[in-house]
């Protein structure tokens, strides 16, 4: 069971501009200007942006149950209680967020006046629109597009640079050095993380995360043939999302508040939203790519997006375990696991892969 | 390039102890804290049960007092002094005395305690009362009214003692310490038989006994002092104009 997003949006804004404001039109005797709110193209573009609003609020509303959850659990990791304000706790990020939205915009002197305004749109704009590949269900996503699993990995790679741009802007030795160490550990960190994400496309066959997923559906869970793949890529996704035991950038022993030292306001509050969303897209990555995204007894009953959501909150709290147990890594060593032992692991999984795929047990 | 030397246990340290060890200990803690319940106490509205020894404020039993004033010495802090207030009325048409009692300034208190455990009544006593913020500093200083708290058997607070040779033996239980007390001795030289020392004395027990003539022919009194009925307060040592008494260890 799921919903059909496209169906159910472009449904209702037929009903809305044809039945409704087209016959009031009519009545009007406005003949021509309904028959161009009545047009096709209108009707679709009015439907997409209807529907990538929803896809936003749903991508936002996980993100900040994605804090929600992080400092509950973190808390109980910690033997504390966590959020306490509303039922559970749950109205603390929406109370951070009116605090954050009300404080002054501060712009420092020595920062470059182009880029620095520029750097968090584009990380937060860049963060933000990783939601439109993520499929929640057969029927609920933005786009479905054949080559959605490199898109995806493709706007993860814009990150770096405009991590270095914020860094470099702020004219701020802290933020510059963030920046730096985030750009390093990102891009090396990106070849493990296509490598393993490689070897699953080998198996499947199909760029789209609705064929991965479709593929998994019918035969098995990607995890259970590319457990190694898994773990490389669970362990390149926490340092893609700049997450302990890898958030070198934002190291707040060594480095203030890493990159984003200078940025204050909602500009902070939306880079620190735009870290959870990106935590939001890698933790479903994760679980569309090996864990059968929204495979599952449904009983004819449950959504499909239940499972869906069910999986990557697992998966997110297995990143959250991970920083409640894990130090951080040295600035060495992160690179030095990266190059000498996550690589060989991952080009050893596709190995596996392309020796499954030739045998044709897959 | 030599090799490292690097022992068994710290190649082991690399895997297990640095992420499989941490893991496993977190989520140990991690379902503890889901089956019970987190360690934090939400103090405005969830407060700890207190231990029967808790010591907060001192609390006063106001007629057992008898105003020798010993809280007021032994108080490390020097937060308690003696106002002479009048004593709460009893029945009607009886004259109100005025008494001293103890005041207490809370806010330099340090709650040791130590008040109640000298006490030779039982009057001064610990309590639970531990929520003392106050918005000036007046409001911190307890007047004996204020100060009054009702007793229960938990609150007093005895200096009790056993000997190191009882250790160990069937029925002996740590007892009040009484034997052993202090009592004031008199220089008998300094003494100008002034008897202020009778007339201060809490438990009244000072007596001026006539002990001759001098040379005008005005009796010459000597204060003697009643072992039983004394507390050891130190009145009387503090009120001799002349300094003849002085506190000793009487065994």
């Amino acid at each position: 069971m799921y919903l059909d997003l496209w169906g159910l949006v472009g449904g209702l804004v037929h009903w809305l501009m044809v039945d409704i404001v087209g016959t009031i039109l009519d009545w009007l005797h406005l003949y021509a200007l309904a028959d161009w709110l009545g047009s096709p193209g209108v009707l679709q573009i009015v439907t997409i942006l209807v529907v990538a609003l929803i896809i936003l609020i749903v991508g936002m509303l996980v993100s900040i149950t994605l804090i929600w959850q992080e400092r509950k659990m973190l808390g109980r990791f910690m033997d504390r209680v966590g959020t306490q304000v509303g039922p559970f706790g749950l109205f603390q990020n929406f109370a951070d967020a009116f605090k954050v939205l009300v404080k002054e915009y501060i712009v420092p002197n020595a920062a470059d006046r182009l880029i620095y305004p520029l750097a968090p749109i584009l990380i937060i704009g860049v963060s933000m629109a990783m939601f439109v590949t993520i499929p929640y269900s057969q029927g609920f996503y933005m786009s479905d597009s054949d080559l959605s699993v490199i898109l995806t990995l493709a706007m993860f790679g814009v990150i770096p640079f405009a991590v270095l741009l914020g860094g470099w802007a702020s004219n701020n030795k802290y933020t510059l050095i963030g920046g730096m160490r985030a750009a390093a550990q990102t891009c090396a960190y990106e070849v493990p993380l296509l490598l393993s994400v490689a070897s699953v496309v080998v198996l499947t066959g199909s760029l789209s995360l609705n064929d991965v997923v479709a593929y998994q559906q019918e035969n098995v869970w990607m995890v259970v043939p590319l457990i190694i793949g898994f773990l490389v890529f669970i362990i390149s996704m926490i340092s893609e999302i700049e997450r302990v035991p890898f958030d070198l950038p934002e190291a707040e022993a060594e480095l203030v508040e890493g990159w984003g030292t200078e940025y204050g306001g909602m500009r902070f509050g939306l880079i620190m939203m735009s870290e959870y969303a990106r935590a939001f897209v890698g933790s479903s990555l994760v679980a569309l790519l090996f864990l059968g995204g929204w495979a599952g007894p449904t009983f004819g009953i449950i959504p499909e997006g239940l499972w869906f959501l069910l999986k990557m909150f697992l998966v997110f709290t297995i990143f959250i375990w991970a920083r409640a147990a894990l130090p951080r890594v040295r600035t060495d060593q992160i690179l030095h696991i990266c190059w000498k032992r996550l690589l060989p692991l991952a080009a050893i999984n596709l190995f596996i892969a392309v020796f499954f795929k030739t045998m044709g047990w897959f | 390039m030599a090799d490292k030397q690097q022992s068994r246990k710290e190649k082991e340290l690399g895997l297990t102890g640095f992420i499989v060890k941490p893991m496993y200990i977190t989520m140990k803690q991690f379902i503890k804290a889901i089956v019970n319940r987190p360690q934090t106490i939400l103090y405005p509205w969830e407060k700890m049960a207190l231990p029967d020894a808790f010591r907060a404020r001192p609390g006063l039993v106001f007629d057992k007092c008898i105003g020798c004033g010993i809280c007021m010495r032994v108080c490390p802090t020097k937060c308690i002094d003696l106002v002479e207030v009048d004593d709460l009325k009893k029945a009607e048409g009886e004259e109100v005395k005025k008494v001293k009692r103890p005041r207490v300034n809370v806010g330099r208190c340090m709650m040791c305690g130590y008040c109640a455990e000298y006490c030779p009544t039982d009057a001064m006593i610990v309590t639970h009362d531990y929520e003392l913020a106050t918005y000036n500093r007046e409001d911190a200083i307890f007047d004996p009214y204020r100060l009054q708290y009702e007793s229960r058997p938990g609150l007093e607070v005895h200096i009790n003692e056993v000997l190191p040779s009882e250790l160990g033996k069937e029925g002996v239980a740590p007892r009040r310490r009484t034997e052993h007390k202090d009592l004031p001795v008199l220089e008998d030289k300094k003494c100008i038989s002034c008897s202020r020392c009778a007339k201060d004395c809490p438990v009244d027990a000072v007596k001026m006994v006539e002990v001759g003539v001098n040379e005008k022919g005005r009796p010459i009194k000597r204060p003697v002092f009643d072992a039983e009925k004394c507390v050891s307060c130190e009145t009387c040592v503090e009120v001799c104009p002349k300094d003849a008494l002085t506190m000793e260890e009487v065994l």
